[in-house]
């Protein structure tokens, strides 16, 4: 045991204490948790930046593209979005088969036939 | 005249037989307590049958309930765990019954623990790692279990006693359950029956206290988005929480370092059929041992006693005080945020643990007043941090108390 106490003979006094030490452990670790956690953050956070290309996402300031580079860009940007499509080809993939009546897979032979009750 | 009809012989075998029969026991001796415990676990069937409370575990209780009560069938025997104890020289002098050695597992604390490997492994700890703020209300719901436990101590209970009542104030029924057996385990039947019964009445009990401490207003906040959890976060967290816990509190190592093992199962992805084992087949195993076993200590000597009374009226405040005191929480956390990055105090609640009932509360409230409010992932976190929270909370009653 952690703390080794006698519990025998507990009056209202120690009740009180052990109900108040035992709030504020409860909160001490939990809020020691929130710390962990954030600083657990604090560092993925730093390591996902740390991983991405350091040009991506980068603005680029105006002046430094021709306008025949925008255009470029803008025609392919454009080339690419109509070639997604959202529709799906519309062609029904669930194929008819026909077969020759057999008693072998013949319903009426296999199901119990009930009396008719009219 | 043939000598068989003679001789005494079929009149007292069937005498002996008569005498054997549980229904001859109980008029004989008139064992009123018994048909009422039977009576009692027929209603509790009916509850977790009929009307699908926590019917996993209600069910095997009840059935458990039933086979103890069951004058003659010898399935159970106290004196063999008389005094808290396990009396091992007992074990080989009687003819102990089948659930006495199934209750071996709660007396050790095995089940409570194996569960906790399944409920860790069912567990997505990302919204808490995301919100590390809700280990707050995670904290704060767990006042309840402290301030049941002088109000029992107040009605009579002894401090080992009051603690285990107040643990079901943690709505988390194999943290009761492994307290209960052992600080108080001549309780343990009806702390069991009372922390499953309020668990699954968690959406009866839990909305008029949220409505009651929030204002429209405050129902209506929108959370924002909560961040992405990266992979390596989600293994870590659990062997951080599981280190740092246990060396604090040794006495919540066991279900704490169990909940986090079954969730590093989950997480770390390389042992995909262990995960699957612990979440579905041990722990329904463990189910069934458990809800049988804990059934079976609800005898009518223990059950029937103005004890059981106050043990369901103090479980029920103790439940109320932990919902309310997370919303009252969050409410105090808003005091200090910034607009725009407001709790909505819906989700103190879900700080009791009952997962993931308590957060879909949570959910259906927000919803209630505004319907394109989506709360369940924000109120996931309190939730789980709950769990943590009445584990920790378990821990410090254990130490003191233990």
């Amino acid at each position: 045991m952690m703390i080794a106490l006698a519990v025998t003979g507990w009056g209202w006094t120690e009740m009180i204490w052990a109900t108040v030490i035992s709030i504020g452990l409860v909160f001490f670790v939990l809020v020691l948790m929130v710390f962990v956690m954030k600083l657990f953050g604090v560092i993925f956070a730093q390591q996902h930046e740390h991983k991405l290309p350091k040009q991506a996402g980068k603005p680029v300031s105006a002046g430094l593209l021709h306008e025949e580079e925008i255009a470029a860009i803008t025609t392919a940007l454009k080339l690419y979005k109509s070639a997604l499509h959202d529709r799906e080809s519309e062609v029904l993939t669930i194929l008819s088969i026909k077969r020759a009546y057999s008693p072998w897979n013949s319903k009426i032979h296999g199901l119990t036939q009930l009396p008719d009750r009219k | 005249m043939i000598p068989f009809l003679a001789s005494n012989f079929a009149l007292e075998s069937l005498e002996k037989f008569l005498g054997s029969m549980g229904f001859t026991a109980i008029f004989a001796g008139m064992q009123w307590g018994n048909l009422v415990m039977i009576a009692i676990a027929f209603f509790l069937l009916y509850l977790a049958i009929k009307k699908q409370y926590e019917p996993m575990l209600l069910m095997t209780i009840a059935f458990g309930m039933l086979l103890t009560n069951l004058p003659g069938a010898g399935l159970f025997h106290e004196e063999l765990f008389a005094g808290g104890h396990i009396h091992w020289g007992e074990f080989v002098k009687q003819n102990p019954g089948l659930l006495d050695y199934l209750y071996l597992g709660v007396k050790l604390g095995i089940y409570p623990c194996l569960i906790f490997v399944g409920v860790g492994a069912m567990t997505d700890f990302g919204p808490l790692i995301a919100n590390p703020k809700s280990f707050l209300l995670g904290a704060a719901a767990q006042a309840g279990i402290f301030i049941t436990f002088l109000a029992a101590f107040a009605l009579g209970f002894t401090p080992e006693q009051a603690g285990s009542i107040g643990i079901i104030g943690g709505a988390d029924g194999p943290t009761a359950i492994f307290l209960t057996s052992k600080l108080a385990p001549e309780l343990l039947g009806p702390i069991a029956v009372a922390a499953y019964s309020y668990m699954a009445l968690v959406p009866v009990i839990q909305p008029p206290i949220m409505r009651a401490l929030t204002t429209k207003k405050e129902r209506m906040i929108k959370m924002s988005t909560l961040r992405t959890v990266s992979k390596t976060e989600r293994i870590v967290f659990p062997i951080v929480i599981a280190t740092i816990i246990s060396l604090l509190l040794p006495d919540a190592a066991p279900l704490i370092g169990s909940l986090m093992l079954g969730n590093l199962m989950k997480e770390c992805g390389v042992v995909d059929r262990l995960s699957k084992t612990v979440q579905n087949e041990l722990m329904n195993i463990v189910v069934i041992f458990l809800g049988l076993t804990v059934g079976a200590t609800a005898t009518a000597d223990t059950f029937l006693s103005p004890a059981t009374l106050k043990i369901l009226l103090m479980g029920i405040i103790a439940f109320g005080i932990g919902s309310a005191c997370g919303v009252l929480l969050a409410k105090f956390m808003n005091l200090f945020a910034k607009e725009g990055n407001k709790i909505n105090p819906l989700i103190g609640s879900a700080g009791v643990s009952a997962v993931p009932m308590a957060a879909r509360v949570s959910q259906k409230e927000g919803q209630r007043e505004n319907p394109s409010n989506f709360l369940l992932m924000h109120a996931m976190g309190p939730n789980v941090a709950g769990v943590v929270g009445s584990a920790v909370a378990a821990g410090i009653l254990l130490s003191f108390l233990g």
